[in-house]
């Protein structure tokens, strides 16, 4: 069965009508938010099965987007917190990607302003590391990123969008080491992105993010996860009660290959590691429980089939 | 470009230049400092690495009286003010409280204030300055300059006086010769 992730959009009217429909074709909802009388569900359905949503959602008047980035989770790697990149562009693009079904996460560097000193330090790195993919949102200046990439790109292993000032084909050839994907015009600006040809800047960067991350599943595709991380997002609600504790709006962020459980390794990883899947085989069975670096929280990778010969 | 006379980004890239005009512009605007600055020339070379930018300033004279925020109508007795811009009611109460006394000065509501017993002319109430804007604006403006100048530039210089200011900004200690580039730059916008 092939999932695909959508969005739903409609009213909060008999939306728990669509919630157990697809959780009885045997999709998984992965974000579920309900916005005054809007309810928003982002989900993984099979593939086959959209029509039909899209069909018992029209008398409700709701709406079936396809959502290419749900459950992926992407830093936004912007160069300091400071007024000169916050709140454009670093959060007009994060909240772009947002609204398309990612869970972004800002990144703001610690020494990352400056040609000189720009660095990247191991917590930075490690944290990029635990997301799907990083987009970095660069300066204006040529000569400043030609210096900066390579310091800041050191330790990367997750794919890299680098956004800045100069055209695409010059990142291109500045930046060093070669990354997966290049938005260029997009630097340093100091104002709200609502002019039609900015929006179509954002738009650009969200086509080259789903060109990164489609390339990203389709590597994935060749050696399968032992189990669909949503899947595993839907054991660890019904098998550990405290996740519903959590106040965060997304207690177990998914990933493509895994997931951010927001709970304390120390007290929760034994726990979450002797949870069972199915026919006895448990979490820590085929995927590695480890301490996330963002704040004491639980990062489950999903091994492959290759490493695990097994899939549920 | 709005009553600038001369507004000028000189950069050796010339598409960080332009991006850098909008920066200056877009800061500028937001601050609401294009209706003070008369001249402004900006230098940038990231190779430097240095941020330059010198400029020249109206003959600003916005004192706020109490006129300008407020109607005084003068009764028996008493003196109501109606507010018509809050902005300056703070400080427009402090002044009053100190001349006047807190037992004389009352606020039933948010749009009046109302004087009771002060031995003064409303005329004369009507020109008291409640607020000097051009204080706070060296301030602002250097501000502003902050946010335009590119974040890593941490080492900075300021002058301001007679109207015009010099803001230099960089990522390593200034050269000694940054003053001779500042001239060249104020004789660039001076001939302009």
């Amino acid at each position: 069965m092939i999932l695909v992730p959508i969005t739903y959009k409609g009213g909060i009217y008999r939306h728990e009508e669509i919630v157990n429909l697809i959780e009885d074709l045997g999709g998984y909802i992965v974000q579920k938010h309900i916005i005054a009388q809007e309810v928003v569900l982002q989900s993984f359905v099979p593939k086959d099965d959209v029509d039909l949503i899209r069909m018992i959602a029209k008398p409700l008047n709701g709406e079936v987007i396809d959502s290419p980035l749900v459950g992926t989770e992407i830093a936004i790697v912007s160069m300091s917190l400071e007024i000169h990149h916050l709140p454009h562009p670093s959060c007009d693009i994060a909240e772009y990607v947002r609204r398309i079904g990612a869970k972004s996460n800002m990144v703001g560097l610690a020494r990352g302003p400056g040609k000189r000193i720009a660095t990247l330090n191991d917590e930075e790195r490690d944290v990029i590391n635990e997301h799907d993919m990083a987009v970095f949102l660069m300066g204006n200046f040529e000569s400043c990123i030609e210096h900066k990439m390579p310091a800041l790109l050191r330790g990367i292993e997750v794919p890299v969008v680098v956004c800045g000032g100069p055209d695409k084909e010059i990142l291109q050839r500045i930046v060093s080491p070669p990354v997966d994907g290049y938005v260029g015009n997009v630097g340093r600006f100091m104002r709200r992105t609502k002019e039609s040809e900015e929006l179509d800047k954002l738009d650009e960067i969200i086509a080259e993010i789903i060109r990164v991350l489609t390339k990203r599943r389709e590597e994935i595709a060749q050696d399968p996860l032992s189990v669909s991380p949503a899947r595993l997002m839907d054991v660890i609600k019904e098998s550990i009660p405290a996740i519903h504790e959590v106040t965060s709006p997304t207690p177990l962020t998914v990933q493509m290959a895994g997931l951010r459980v927001k709970l304390p390794f120390d007290t929760f990883a034994g726990e979450l590691r002797r949870t069972e899947i199915e026919d006895g085989i448990t979490i820590g069975d085929i995927s590695e429980v480890m301490p996330s670096r963002m704040r004491d929280y639980i990062l489950v990778r999903v091994r492959p089939f290759s490493e695990t010969n097994t899939v549920i | 470009m709005q009553a600038i006379e001369y507004f000028v980004v000189e950069c050796p890239e010339p598409l960080g230049g332009e991006y850098y005009q909008q920066i200056t512009n877009d800061v500028f605007l937001d601050h609401n400092l294009l209706r003070v600055i008369r001249k402004i020339h900006v230098y940038i070379d990231p190779k430097v690495p240095v941020f330059i930018a010198v400029g020249i300033l109206k003959k600003i004279t916005t004192r706020v009286r109490v006129q300008d925020v407020a109607n005084v109508n003068p009764q028996e007795g008493k003196m109501t003010l109606v507010i018509s811009d809050e902005t300056y009611l703070a400080p427009m109460l402090r002044i009053f409280w100190e001349r006047f006394g807190k037992d004389h000065v009352d606020q039933p509501d948010r749009f009046t204030v109302i004087l009771y017993d002060v031995k003064v002319d409303p005329r004369e109430v009507e020109e008291i300055v409640i607020a000097d804007p051009s204080a706070s604006l060296f301030r602002d403006l250097i501000y502003a300059l902050r946010c335009t100048a590119p974040e890593g530039f941490r080492v900075r210089r300021e002058v301001y006086g007679d109207d015009r200011f010099t803001f230099v900004a960089s990522e390593d200690t200034l050269a000694p010769d940054i003053d001779d580039l500042i001239r060249q730059k104020f004789a660039l916008m001076e001939t302009a």
